[in-house]
């Protein structure tokens, strides 16, 4: 992902989230003065009230003050509960929508992105860095601005009473400001490595679980314990310094405004002995000065969190900048009508500059015919399957479905019409038929079942304990290879496409399961093209036309009985293939 | 083969409840914490002592406001002002020292706790036995590792010092307040029982709703997590639009359910403010009258204005933390539970070092069944000299890689003895057996870094030429070498970017450079391409060599290749012999071989 950008610039990009909210932004500041100046009336009324006391009337009504005071007090409160119901209901909409963003932006990443990342990775970014992007946002931006409110106004009504107290009160704001901003400038950085030293912890602790049959079978514990241990103590280190940073500058930001009341205390006191302020007066500004505090004290606080915010916001922004890879023309058409006719028009495809994968491939395949693409590992098989969908696209050349470039036409429409059956299928936690019907959501029962029945995989989803409602991954349902294999097949007829792709999808599975999902195929084949990326002679015989692919050219193709004149690879397979049957008939 | 579905644990993962108060339960939660404290006591004492010392000095200024209203100010003695503002001075001074010593000592302590206690949880997960990874999801074990540990964070940084701070602050300055004027303390403390039954409401209900966000963000998480897995397959079906759809579902419930904490939080808190108003108002009337009749100076008036803030903050700060507190609780006790779980395998105190092996294995009316589960295998007797190849045949289930867990004794037998060398595994340490042990299992699993460390997985210390021999041998240095970096080059997750049969023949050259007196083979169906196959069955071949190999074959060649057919059916072992015999006594073997035999018609 990118090179970190500019801080200014990225907390810029994250308070524009805010701006659908305007109205109630403003609605919740409004309401923010209000209630603040409720609190300083209060203030206010005491200070009238003291004079009242010290002026020592016997019969000094202090009942209309009180009255005042809790009258204040009430509509101060409602004004609060108003403020937080409004602004509360914005921070959801917020986060809803930074969640919406990076949402919409994962699924049209392309498959090039999640070839280079990986998922803890990205969860890390869509969990851990969004929580604190959307506190910020939601909420410390608010707080934030109702501190600032409270700081304004209660700097101005400070000035109202005594001037000269005021610029003393205020004088170490300037002194502030710099130690807040010197925090938050050093501490970004060491925040940001905090966060990724922890997704590095996440990800040693992951694979070392998820392998763990490896790490005890070799009697590795020791050494993974000790990687596990230095990338721990790494986020230790890390946030050690973090901490630091943290003790020096936060008690500091605490430590000036007190300062600053010692100052006044002296100077007021001094005031009130020689005359020139009164007693209700002082203590009216006294008090207003302990409002500050905790609003001066927090500014560290939320520099801390903005940083954080920030530092997490630039990582989300890697995600949601992070160009689509393969996107639709403005002007997209949906694949037109057709029997499933493909071909590839001299492609040349590399997933790294200079390092092709494939080199002019010229290849028809005529509409309802099955061809096998045979070749040794990294000849290129997968990838070339893969262009016909635009998993990816083509360095050079073109590829056309039905006459169609596939680059002109809508992906969706493109590959509603093609059913993709991989080598390590991944099933959804779901239940079987919502994992069957995954292509068409509103597929009835009957054509679930009947593409169930088509794929071989009736007979096993029947005798799960819910059938076709009983949900994988869940209370230890684990299905075997060949049957993740046979409900894949079934994803993949349900949608009806025209085309079929098949990737090493007898992989893993028992000869008697290979034999069953063999059937599944054929079955699956018919009236439709497909690719098969095969292994076995016994695939190899479902095809009408076998390609063999070598140092991703294709180095022949023709029919079974004409590669075995022409072609040495496919003569090595059929003859291995041809062993076994005669071991078999031994 | 199990389906790991990423973020599917997440599901079940419903809320936080604490459901355990038991004391001693608590006595459990408080000893961890305090065992894994221990090693750092002079930080944590320098925490307790610095957070109690700031937590006290800050009681102080408002006091000294008044001392400086009542002896200084009013009665005109400015020496006497300036000597309580010097006063004020110091405790701010001492403030900052205390506060910064106590952020730095607890920061440092807290963080070193959690990183010790990952560890702590790492190298317990590594002594369990493959039946708790069996038992347990993936998943669920990585988040005890990574968010229950997070869940900590708060409590141990922030928390507890947030607790005992504002739990002091709030005592403190009741004390305080009673001691400059117990009357009028009382007087103004009448609001307390009715912000108590705020407070209690409060807790109740946000308690609920707060449960209820947990859920629903789990719901969230969960999601992402599987969308993210198998955004291919969800691009492949053009399923954008309604996944983007599904989750802007979950995405709203999750928001629904947040916006009644915001309900509840913009409840209480005005109120909790209103409260504190109407003490100011308690305290100016009843105080003022009380000041008119003289029995009360206008410093302890101030004094107890100022106090009056410093009482209202900590209650509504002890109620937000209310709810971090109870999510640590449930992530401690999570991780208590996983503490909790014993080893099914253990080394005997008396386990003694496997010497080194010839490797002649024998099972002598094995019995065994998983858990409570019923048996599996039900006696099974075998005697396999050194140096021999047994294939295990048989359907899925009928006991292969149960025998095969066995040997490597990831699990003890129930009934019988299993013994290498005339050694009764179970009086030999795990790690002496397996040191001497090579499994390779069906999927090359292989970890982040480059394919020489993969290789040299077993072996650390091996050179370049080792590993280099090793790939050679099993015909995986051509591809090794083709790669961007060759040797170096960094495998992504899970071996990402090598195909299926490349990263077999990885972990045929990992078992190769261990070169282990034992080989247990889960061998791969073709899920390869005929080239690979060829070197796959090279690979073995020199792989089989001068070892005694258990296979749990699927390939013919192999088989047939093997000095000795074990053929299983329903944990029981049916026909034993080598090919040729076993086909020549036509029985169950024979049947199974018409199997292979249509497969490749």
């Amino acid at each position: 992902m990118s090179a970190p950008v500019a801080y200014g610039t990225t907390f810029r990009r994250l308070v524009g989230f805010l701006r659908p909210y305007r109205g109630s932004l403003i609605a919740s500041t409004v309401l923010a003065i209000l209630s603040q100046s409720a609190a300083i009336a209060i203030l206010v009324v005491t200070g009238r009230v003291i004079d009242e006391l010290r002026s020592g009337a016997a019969n000094t009504d202090l009942s209309l003050g009180i009255a005042i005071i809790v009258a204040i007090g009430l509509v101060k409160a409602l004004l609060m509960v108003g403020r937080r119901f409004i602004s509360g209901r914005q921070a959801l909409g917020v986060e809803y929508d930074l969640r919406d963003a990076l949402y919409a932006r994962l699924v049209r990443l392309s498959f090039g992105f999640y070839d280079r990342h990986q998922t803890g990775q990205l969860m890390s970014r869509a969990t851990v860095d969004l929580q604190a992007v959307r506190f910020f946002l939601g909420y410390g931006l608010i707080f934030f601005a109702q501190h600032i409110v409270t700081i304004v106004s209660v700097t101005a009504v400070l000035f109202v009473y005594e001037w000269r107290l005021a610029l003393i009160a205020l004088g170490i704001t300037p002194l502030l400001i710099g130690v807040a901003y010197r925090y938050s400038h050093i501490s970004h950085p060491v925040l940001r490595d905090v966060q990724q030293k922890l997704a590095d912890v996440a990800t040693v602790a992951e694979e070392s679980i998820v392998g763990v049959h490896v790490v005890k079978s070799f009697a590795q514990e020791d050494r993974r314990q000790e990687r596990f241990e230095r990338s721990s103590y790494d986020v230790f280190d890390q946030s050690v310094i973090a901490n630091r940073q943290r003790a020096i500058y936060v008690p500091l930001l605490s430590f000036l405004p007190m300062i600053a009341q010692a100052a006044v205390l002296i100077a007021a006191g001094h005031m009130v002995v020689n005359g020139s302020l009164t007693l209700g007066a002082f203590v009216a500004f006294n008090l207003l000065l302990a409002m500050l505090v905790a609003p001066l004290r927090m500014l560290g606080m939320w520099i801390g969190q903005a940083q954080r915010a920030t530092a997490s916001g630039e990582r989300i922004f890697e995600v949601i900048d992070e160009p689509e890879g393969i996107a639709d023309l403005p002007d997209a058409k949906p694949l037109p009508p057709g029997p499933g006719a493909i071909r590839f028009e001299s492609v040349d495809f590399a997933y790294e500059p200079g390092r092709p994968v494939l080199q002019g491939i010229e290849l028809e395949i005529v509409a309802g015919t099955t061809v096998a693409l045979i070749g040794h590992t990294g000849s290129g098989k997968t990838t070339l399957a893969s262009l016909v969908p635009r998993f990816y696209d083509v360095s050079g050349g073109r590829v056309l479905v039905d006459g169609a470039d596939v680059r002109e036409v809508g992906r969706r429409s493109l590959r509603r019409e093609i059913g993709v059956i991989s080598q390590d299928p991944f099933l959804f936690s779901a239940s079987v038929r919502d994992n069957i019907a995954f292509g068409t959501p509103g597929a009835t029962h009957e054509l679930v079942e009947a593409a169930a029945r088509a794929a071989q995989a009736h007979g096993f989803v029947e005798e799960l304990p819910k059938g076709y409602d009983t949900v994988i991954g869940e209370r230890g349902i684990t299905l075997s290879g060949g049957q993740r294999q046979r409900l894949a097949i079934a994803r993949a007829l349900v949608i009806d496409p025209r085309i079929l792709i098949l990737d090493d999808a007898t992989a893993s599975v028992d000869a008697s399961t290979e034999a069953l999902i063999r059937t599944g195929l054929a079955e699956a084949m018919r009236d439709r093209t497909t690719i098969i990326i095969a292994h076995r002679l016994s695939t190899i015989a479902l095809a009408d036309e076998v390609v063999v692919l070598e140092h991703g050219r294709i180095a022949a193709r023709g029919t079974q009985a004409e590669l075995l004149q022409t072609s040495a690879v496919f003569r090595e397979i059929h003859e291995h293939g041809l062993l076994q049957g005669l071991e078999a008939s031994a | 083969m199990k389906v790991w579905q990423a973020g599917s644990h997440l599901m079940d993962e419903k809320g936080v409840k604490v459901a355990d108060w038991s004391w001693r339960r608590t006595r459990r939660r408080l000893g961890m914490l305090a065992r894994m404290a221990l090693p750092y006591k002079g930080r944590t004492t320098l925490a307790l002592v610095t957070l109690l010392g700031f937590t006290l000095v800050g009681l102080a200024p408002p006091y000294l406001a008044k001392i400086a209203v009542d002896e200084g100010i009013r009665t005109g003695d400015t020496h006497r002002l300036a000597v309580v503002v010097a006063i004020f001075v110091a405790a701010a001074v001492a403030t900052l020292v205390l506060s910064g010593l106590q952020t730095y000592a607890t920061g440092w302590t807290g963080e070193r706790i959690l990183a010790d206690l990952r560890n702590r949880l790492f190298a317990h997960l590594q002594r369990l036995s493959l039946g708790f990874y069996e038992r347990n999801r993936t998943g669920v074990i990585i988040s005890r590792i990574t968010n229950d540990v997070e869940a900590l964070d708060q409590l141990v940084t922030d928390g507890v010092t947030s607790l005992v701070q504002n739990t002091l602050l709030l005592v403190g300055t009741a004390v305080v307040l009673f001691y400059l004027d117990w009357r009028l303390a009382l007087a103004t403390l009448v609001v307390v029982p009715l912000m108590g039954l705020a407070t209690a409401w409060f807790r109740v209900r946000s308690n609920r709703a707060y449960r209820r966000v947990r859920e629903r963000l789990g719901l969230v998480t969960a999601t992402l997590a599987e969308d993210i897995a198998g955004m291919r397959v969800v691009q492949s079906f053009t399923r954008e639009p309604r996944n983007q759809e599904s989750f802007r579902g979950v995405n709203d419930r999750y928001r629904e359910a947040n916006y009644e904490t915001v309900v509840l939080n913009g409840l209480y808190f005005p109120a909790v403010d209103f409260l504190s108003s109407v003490a100011t108002a308690i305290v100016l009337g009843y105080g003022g009258s009380r000041l008119l009749d003289g029995d009360l100076t206008f410093g302890t008036l101030l004094a107890f204005m100022l106090y009056l803030s410093n009482f209202f903050d900590p209650v509504q700060q002890l109620s937000q933390l209310y709810n971090t507190f109870l999510s640590a609780i449930a992530a401690l006790d999570k991780i208590i539970d996983v503490l909790d779980e014993e080893p099914e395998v253990n080394d005997r105190a008396d386990a003694i070092e496997l010497p080194r092996i010839d490797g002649r294995v024998r099972f002598d009316g094995v019995r065994f069944g998983y858990g409570n589960l019923p048996e599996v295998l039900h006696g099974i007797d075998l005697d396999v000299p050194a140096g021999t190849t047994v294939a295990l045949v048989g359907h899925t289930g009928a006991g292969k890689s149960t025998i095969a867990k066995l040997i490597a004794r990831f699990y003890d037998p129930r009934e019988g003895v299993l013994s290498i060398d005339g050694h009764d595994l179970r009086t030999v340490s795990q790690h002496s057996l397996r040191r001497q042990l090579g499994i390779v299992p069906q999927e090359g699993f292989l970890f982040a870094g480059t394919v020489a460390e993969n290789i040299a997985f077993a072996l650390p210390e091996a050179t370049r030429e080792q590993v280099v021999a090793a790939a050679t041998a099993v015909g995986a240095h051509a591809f090794v070498t083709e790669l961007g970096q060759g040797y170096d080059t960094e495998l992504g997750e899970r071996g990402f970017r090598l195909s299926l049969g490349q990263r077999q023949l990885v972990a045929f050259a990992r078992a190769l450079l261990a070169d282990p007196r034992i080989l247990i083979l889960d061998e791969a169906t073709s899920s390869v391409d005929i080239g690979t196959e060829r070197q796959i069955e090279r690979a073995l071949r020199r792989l089989l060599h001068g070892r005694t190999a258990f296979v749990i074959a699927h390939r013919l060649s192999t088989i047939r290749d093997a000095d000795l057919i074990v053929v299983l059916e329903h944990g029981v072992v049916v026909e034993q012999g080598t090919h040729a015999e076993l086909l020549a006594r036509r029985g169950v073997y024979m049947s199974l071989y018409g199997d292979w035999a249509a497969d490749v018609a």
